[in-house]
């Protein structure tokens, strides 16, 4: 048998998420079909999304937005491939907002800009594609939420692992009742990442509007070593950010827990000491009453794991005990693995003995046709803006915990505030730097 | 045996046709024999000409051998190590050139009726040995634990003068390319590469685009291209020395040329690319002469220091470094890419701006040169 040529095999290894995926190219796009949309932030993620979306035959990227403009030429070169059709590059989202061509806006900035960027959308009459976490602080996802109300806008939040099948699957065997009653549900983001290497502080880059990059945020010196990803003013750390995916998992296989009475949070920096804010040691426990969610998240544990890429959307599942990003599900009579990237998942019964396994595939193309059928249909996305606050909630109250000494918060769901402590209240909103303000009714 | 004892001389005269390895340097008049010695086996002479009159020191040819022993059904690189004579390696004389092959394994054809050598050149710069400042925040490199220092120093390497072209990155592929990996089916594209596969798996180049940069080559298929030569991808600080050039331009042993523009922002100095009406490099726009890629070194006046092309513009080229995972863990295994494109704005074509881009990513605007890191004496 002939063997494989590189190509074939790399083709092979690689799921439904990456270069060589299941979009079919169709050469000919009927013109009224189309969904015409506009990509801002250029980074990996916003580069990706343009790609996929601009793949679809029912999609038509008209613009690419960045600040930066040396961003522009790798999400070009893209999107123009994949879609066989020029594309517009500009630095101020406010002119793909201004297009009345244009139905969509795909919104993959740094966490800061997720908020005024969906709410500005949605009052210029644009379906939101927003990444996660859907909010830099509690408010202003409240204020997203009523901007998607008010406007009757499609807002689809960017946590993808909601519409796969296999997760689905797992959550209808809890509802089943084989794990008995679940009163504990653990939540890893484990993985290890490197310090970051300071260099002195620098002009702005040529053809770079740093001062729209930092919009709603307070326009620190620039300085290239400090990723935004570690600092409070654009991010929501670098823990949650990305454990915003297990929370919504674990949450959704709960049949969607609403909010917690409670949260406790242990933790800091303790290795990665190179000056950042953003720990990176968080122990978080939600209280849900009969419930308790735990985060059990650090970056300094190069044993544990993200399942690497090759290996995702594969009939296989991962050494469970150094997966970094799994969810382990604990009730009275059984208990369950379940794997973030397509990793799939498997329950135990009452003496141990695994009685189920099923694969899985990441969800990219599912959660973005569900978004494209919903700007049609005009109903609620899988990932709603609402669901996308509940859960990027957790991340804020994790880390308002932590940013007030590692106390414990009692939370009021009416008021959407903290019941026992007035200093953490102060972290629910931010400042905002003008212009570039969420009002009070948007 | 007596056969071992005479001096044999097989005279098998292969002239490599230097018009199919245009891009390739000028090599013509390729000769090999085989002489049997008294007690270290037999021994290949290969005998060349290399004719290109600028071949010098500060710009040799790297020079490598491929063979095959079953009639050029199927072909390996010579290692270095089995070499000697002025022929191989860095050459930084032109002239005629004589290489001593010696092995027992590989030298010890059973049928030399069967056996071919294919000799090829690659236009090198040369970029002597200190320090330089290095202005970017490299991506990560290979080892996180090592500090940026803002004057690192790199040992002495050669780098290609020019990105790798069409017409070279076609031979390989007849060559080696027999399983159809290495090509695919947007490089026959000839607005924007211009390989196209013909029915019996050989490919051709598309009529005047021999000298235009290659497209659509993954980190993959620019990584085996260039073992395939015998050579590798540069890191970031490497590729980023060549542009901006040492701080001694003749490197920290001999100090005698201080580089007047140390910490120039591109490779001609700090004046912008379009700057008063002159075009520098290629860049987005068909103001500077070009739509989309230009032949490489068009724009061979504004060269690097050491006389290096189309490192700002034209292609983006792929680095040996990773990304490192350390501020966004979904990142993991992404490329360092350098330099701008041909679909660039101007900024974007300096010393520092560097692009992610996963190793299986086939673009328009991603190419590769290679380099060649001797071995140290001591």
């Amino acid at each position: 048998m002939k063997p494989l040529n590189r190509r074939e095999f790399m083709k092979g290894s690689i799921g439904a998420a990456a270069m060589f995926t299941a979009f079919s190219q169709a050469t000919v796009r009927g013109a009224n079909e189309k969904v015409i949309m506009g990509v801002m932030g250029l980074g990996g993620r916003g580069t990706q999304l343009a790609e996929w979306f601009a793949m679809r035959p029912d999609v038509e990227i008209a613009y690419l937005c960045d600040p930066d403009t040396r961003r522009f030429a790798r999400a070009r070169e893209a999107v123009e491939e994949a879609q066989n059709k020029r594309t517009t590059l500009v630095q101020d989202f406010r002119k793909i907002l201004d297009d009345s061509r244009v139905d969509a806006v795909v919104n993959a900035t740094p966490d800061h800009w997720h908020g005024l960027g969906t709410i500005m959308a949605c009052q210029a009459g644009k379906d939101v594609y927003v990444e996660k976490p859907m909010s830099h602080n509690v408010w202003e996802g409240r204020k997203m939420i009523e901007a998607a109300r008010k406007y009757k806008r499609v807002v689809q939040v960017g946590m993808q692992s909601r519409s796969a099948p296999y997760t689905k699957k797992a959550k209808e065997y809890i509802e089943s009742g084989k794990l008995g009653d679940v009163y504990v549900v653990r939540v890893f983001n484990m993985m290890q990442h490197a310090k970051q290497k300071a260099v002195a502080d620098q002009p702005v880059p040529e053809g770079f509007d740093y001062d729209i990059w930092c919009g709603p945020a307070p326009k620190l010196p620039y300085n290239p070593s400090h990723r935004w990803l570690n600092q409070w003013e654009y991010s929501c750390g670098p823990i949650p950010g990305d454990a915003v995916h297990q929370l919504d998992l674990a949450r959704y296989l709960l049949n969607d827990i609403p909010y917690p009475k409670a949260v406790s949070h242990a933790g800091g920096v303790c290795s990665l000491k190179d000056g950042r804010e953003t720990p990176d040691t968080q122990l978080a426990l939600f209280d849900y009453g009969a419930l308790t969610l735990m985060l059990e998240a650090a970056l300094w544990t190069p044993y544990m794991t993200k399942t690497p890429t090759a290996l995702r959307d594969k009939d296989r599942f991962p050494n469970w005990s150094f997966n970094g990003t799994r969810v382990e599900v604990l009730g009275t009579e059984g208990f369950m693995h379940y794997g973030r990237h397509g990793d799939g998942w498997q329950a135990y019964d009452a003496q141990g003995e695994l009685v189920r396994s099923e694969y899985g595939r990441q969800a990219d193309k599912e959660h973005q046709d569900n978004f494209i059928e919903c700007i049609r249909t005009r109903k609620k996305a899988t990932a709603d803006v609402e669901i996308g606050h509940q859960t990027a909630l957790l991340c804020h109250m994790a880390n308002i915990s932590y940013r007030v000494g590692n106390q414990r918060l009692e939370f009021d769901p009416q008021t959407q505030t903290f019941t026992n402590n007035d200093q953490a209240n102060k972290f629910l909103k931010r400042e905002y730097r003008a212009p570039w303000i969420v009002p009070e009714t948007v | 045996m007596k056969s071992q004892r005479l001096l044999l001389c097989l005279s098998i005269a292969l002239v490599c046709c230097t018009r199919s390895f245009s891009q390739w340097m000028e090599i013509s008049d390729v000769t090999f024999r085989r002489e049997a010695t008294e007690m270290a086996g037999p021994k290949i002479i290969i005998e060349y000409d290399l004719k290109d009159p600028n071949v010098s020191q500060a710009l040799p040819a790297y020079v490598f051998v491929r063979y095959s022993r079953d009639s050029g059904k199927s072909w390996q690189l010579v290692t270095m190590d089995s070499l000697q004579g002025n022929g191989f390696d860095i050459v930084e004389r032109p002239g005629h050139k004589q290489i001593t092959w010696w092995g027992t394994a590989e030298t010890s054809f059973s049928d030399a009726n069967q056996v071919r050598v294919r000799v090829r050149g690659i236009a090198m710069a040369r970029v002597p040995a200190g320090k330089f400042f290095m202005k970017s925040l490299p991506g990560g490199g290979h080892d996180d634990s090592k500090e940026i220092t803002p004057e690192p120093e790199l040992a002495q390497f050669y780098m290609a003068r020019c990105e790798t072209t069409v017409s070279m990155y076609a031979d390989y592929l007849n060559e080696a390319g027999g399983y159809g990996a290495g090509w695919n089916a947007r490089m026959a594209n000839a607005d924007r590469c211009g390989i196209v596969q013909n029915e019996d798996k050989t490919y051709r180049v598309e009529p005047g685009r021999a000298n235009y940069p290659v497209a659509y080559v993954s980190w993959y298929d620019a990584a085996d291209f260039l073992r395939w030569c015998g050579l590798r991808l540069p890191t970031e600080a490497e590729w980023e020395k060549a542009l901006r050039g040492g701080i001694y331009l003749d490197g920290d042993e001999a100090k005698k040329k201080l580089n007047p523009k140390p910490e120039r922002r591109y490779p001609w100095g700090d004046e912008s690319p379009d700057e008063g009406g002159v075009f520098r490099c290629n860049f987005d726009g068909e103001a500077d002469g070009f739509a989309y890629t230009s032949p490489v070194g068009s724009f061979s006046k504004f060269s690097s220091p050491y006389g290096i092309c189309d490192l700002a513009g034209n292609m983006a080229e792929w680095t040996l470094d990773w990304y490192s995972t350390s501020f966004h863990a979904g990142l993991d295994g992404f490329r360092m890419v350098r330099g701008g494109s041909w679909m660039a704005v101007p900024a974007a074509c300096d010393a520092i701006t560097g692009a992610t881009q996963l190793p299986l990513k086939e673009s328009s605007i991603m190419g590769f040169r290679g380099v060649r890191v001797p071995r140290p004496l001591n």
